[in-house]
């Protein structure tokens, strides 16, 4: 209250902070419009081809594929984790990693060996520091992933399931639901009979589903269901990188209007504190003088 | 006090200011400055005056130390040839005096061994006691953070209504209670109301076992807000001669509770412009540093005996840069600074430990665990300080791990810095806790240690040593 040169010190150091978070808002605003346009844009098509394998599968074709099979081995699992690179996002980061531990300890009873894969630097650390190392990281996605660098992961993840050395791949992430709605889940990937349960009520509302199969169902599966794979990890990636703009968003927006707020109190103590520095001068020297002349 | 009238000095009242006086003697028999003159105010009693100043040509200007009520000039002023004196001895202890060493207890005239002027000179340096010891009081943050000294001073800063007489009468009822020597307590231009508390709870507390009441060893000087500027100007005088007496007499171990200081300065302030000093920095008197240094100096401990001192400082608008309190500052071995945040969180005694800080918590006297623990408490507080102004912004989810783990246990000991008074009891059904020292060292570490880090917020407050804090959180988790 007293130092009003400190609480200019203070209040200044507020703006600059404001600053910033009001330029990472509107970045963040921009970004968000982009990366949901990318995310729409891949919707229909994740759901469209999810829901040809789940008819694929229905189909009562005799058809076989390893990813379609249920695994009764209980060896290797693994846990994709999806987290920003960047902070300053609110709850964001910290929600995934509290779904990821709870998920991790919970694989890790039923299945010997657990994987960790993260991706975003600040999952790695802050898992890190509760005692989870990632086993593989990857810092490369940002806001606009690409699809073939998440091609690349879906593949060497793909030849590992079917080579027997993993039985289970979940992920966790924060999926988009609107812009005012995104919950962090964790989904199950692999095998993909265990995400087709979720789709068969779309099948029944869905437009016909008759398909005929050419040259033969077999060879459609073989190109499809890895393809299907493929699409709904990159969906995910797709939904974290909204999610992660939205966040940063509504939490610079907050974080701004409590700079706001912040900079109107230390203004008026600041005021009030100058003010009643210069009164008590003036009272000083008037004193002074009154007591001078008697 | 009383003379011979054949031989003594009359003058007469010349002029009244306000609460001072101007008297007109001989020339060649003047008052001494700091002398005792009389004025017979018939109905209104006799009224004490303390010389202040020989203005020349035989006036004299004096302080009143009653109320200046039907004064006329051309009255008879009267030289008492000494300092005004209080009793001293043992016949004052269980008594409660005025600033004249009169009693207002209404249980007669004190038949006193002797009597003192209020006015003397400090000890002198080679008398002074140089043993430094700490005094343990229970309370885990003044034991801990600002630990007391044996024979010391401390101080209590504080804005309105913070707690500070409540601290003070929670010192008075674990020390006096405890100690064998005698205390003396100086009410100085607080609420009458709060004095009259003291000295029935006084009657009610014992002194250990020993089944006496503590008001047996205790006596109480009393100029309270009603009474004009004289006699709050004077009262922590009458109080200290007395408990100079007991120091320079019996050797006992004395205790000195003050309440409040900056009254006594306010007072000074009240009749300097009166006096016709000119006001210096925020209207106080020129002589502020030199007053405290005076009264302050005389509060020592000698060879012969130890004066314990708490004294309670009134922070006006919360500003600590004030002149009055500034200058109190300096002449302490511990400072407790109440800060309105803590108070307003509800965690009481609202010690801010940042600010807080004694003389002797240095690894030389405390050792150098306690030193170390203190030191580890503080840094996580400071720290946690430096980040409000980012989790205000930004929220906690923005800080790294480290930094949250520090807001984790800076809260938690925040919280424990509470505990739950012997004096508070009534209101708030808690019965009143004294913490060892080794206790609170403990608890102190085991917290910074993460020890406790699952225990809930909720369950550090107001308990005694963190094992209440497990005790508490059980019943928590109970409902």
């Amino acid at each position: 209250m007293a130092n009003a040169r400190a609480l200019d010190k203070r209040r200044k150091s507020v703006r600059n902070i404001r600053k910033i978070t009001r330029t990472m808002e509107l970045i963040a605003t921009a970004r968000f419009k982009k990366a949901m346009d990318r995310a729409t844009a891949a919707t229909s098509y994740t759901k469209r081809i999810t829901e040809v394998v789940a008819s694929l599968a229905k189909s009562g074709t005799e058809v076989q594929h390893p990813l379609l099979e249920e695994r009764t081995a209980t060896d290797n699992a693994a846990l994709i984790v999806l987290t920003s690179n960047r902070g300053l996002c609110g709850g964001y980061n910290g929600n995934i990693v509290r779904e990821t531990m709870k998920h991790f300890d919970r694989l890790s009873e039923t299945y010997d060996n657990t994987k960790l894969i993260v991706s975003g630097k600040r999952g790695i650390t802050n898992l890190e520091f509760r005692g989870y190392s990632a086993d593989e990281s990857y810092t490369q996605f940002e806001d606009e992933p690409l699809f073939e660098e998440v091609k690349e992961i879906a593949d060497s993840l793909l030849d590992e399931f079917i080579a027997g050395r993993l039985d289970r791949l979940d992920i966790a992430y924060t999926q988009f639901i609107s812009s005012s709605k995104q919950v962090a889940v964790v989904e199950t990937l692999l095998p993909l009979g265990s995400v087709g349960g979720a789709d068969e009520e779309s099948d029944d509302s869905g437009v016909d589903a008759d398909f005929e199969f050419f040259p033969s169902a077999e060879s459609i599966l073989e190109e499809v269901v890895p393809m299907s794979f493929r699409i709904n990890l990159f969906k995910c990636f797709l939904d974290a990188a909204v999610s992660e703009q939205i966040a940063r968003m509504v939490a610079m927006k907050s974080a701004t209007e409590n700079a706001d707020d912040m900079i109107r109190n230390l203004s008026m103590t600041y005021n009030r504190a100058r003010q009643s520095q210069i009164t008590g001068e003036i009272m000083e020297i008037i004193g002074g003088v009154e007591a001078l002349k008697s | 006090m009383a003379s011979d009238t054949a031989t003594q000095n009359v003058g007469r009242i010349t002029q009244v200011i306000g609460s001072t006086f101007d008297a007109q003697f001989d020339e060649d028999k003047l008052p001494d400055i700091y002398n005792a003159v009389e004025i017979d105010l018939g109905e209104n009693g006799i009224l004490t005056g303390e010389v202040q100043q020989h203005l020349g040509g035989g006036r004299i200007r004096c302080v009143a130390l009653g109320s200046t009520d039907g004064m006329v000039r051309g009255q008879d002023c009267s030289d008492t040839g000494s300092p005004v004196s209080v009793p001293v001895g043992d016949a004052t202890l269980g008594r409660v005096f005025n600033v004249l060493g009169k009693p207002v207890d209404g249980r007669g005239e004190v038949e006193a061994e002797g009597y003192r002027p209020i006015h003397q000179p400090a000890p002198i340096v080679t008398d002074l006691s140089t043993n430094t010891e700490l005094f343990e009081t229970g309370i885990k943050v003044i034991d801990l953070l600002t630990p007391f000294v044996r024979g010391g001073k401390a101080g209590l800063f504080g804005g309105a209504g913070l707690g500070k007489t409540v601290i003070l009468t929670e010192l008075i009822a674990r020390i006096a209670s405890s100690h064998g020597g005698y205390s003396v307590f100086a009410g100085v231009g607080e609420r009458t109301r709060e004095g009259t508390d003291l000295w029935l709870e006084m009657q009610e507390a014992k002194i250990g076992d020993t089944g006496r009441s503590v008001i047996e060893q205790t006596c109480m000087v009393f100029g309270q807000m009603n009474e004009p500027p004289g006699a709050r100007l004077r009262v922590a005088l009458s109080a200290l001669t007395m408990a100079e007496h007991f120091r320079d007499s019996t050797g006992a171990d004395t205790l000195l509770f003050v309440d409040n200081i900056f009254r006594f300065s306010q007072a000074g302030s009240e009749v300097s412009a009166l006096l016709g000093r000119m006001p210096s920095a925020v209207g106080y008197q020129p002589t502020l540093a030199t007053e405290m240094g005076a009264l302050q100096e005389r509060i020592a401990s000698t060879k012969q005996g130890a004066i314990t001192s708490v004294q309670a400082v009134y922070v006006p608008a919360d500003d600590p840069t004030d002149p009055a309190p500034a200058t109190a500052f300096g002449n302490l071995d511990a400072f407790l600074y109440l800060e309105r945040n803590i108070a307003s969180k509800g965690i009481y005694p609202a010690v801010d430990p940042l600010a807080s800080s004694s003389r002797i918590l240095d690894p030389q006297y405390v050792g150098d665990r306690h030193y170390q623990i203190a030191r580890q408490v503080q840094t996580i507080l400071q720290r946690y300080r430096e980040l409000q102004d980012i989790i205000a912004i930004l929220g906690v989810d923005e800080l790294s791990e480290d930094d949250k783990m520090i807001v984790h246990r800076a809260r938690r000991l925040e919280r424990f810095l509470s505990q739950p008074f012997l004096v508070a009891e009534v209101f708030t059904g808690k019965p009143g806790e004294i913490t060892p020292l080794e206790d609170t060292l403990r608890s102190f570490e085991e917290i910074c240690n993460g020890k406790w880090d699952h225990l809930p917020e909720g369950a550090f407050m107001y308990v005694g040593s963190v094992d209440q804090a497990e005790e508490q959180a059980k019943k928590m988790a109970e409902g």
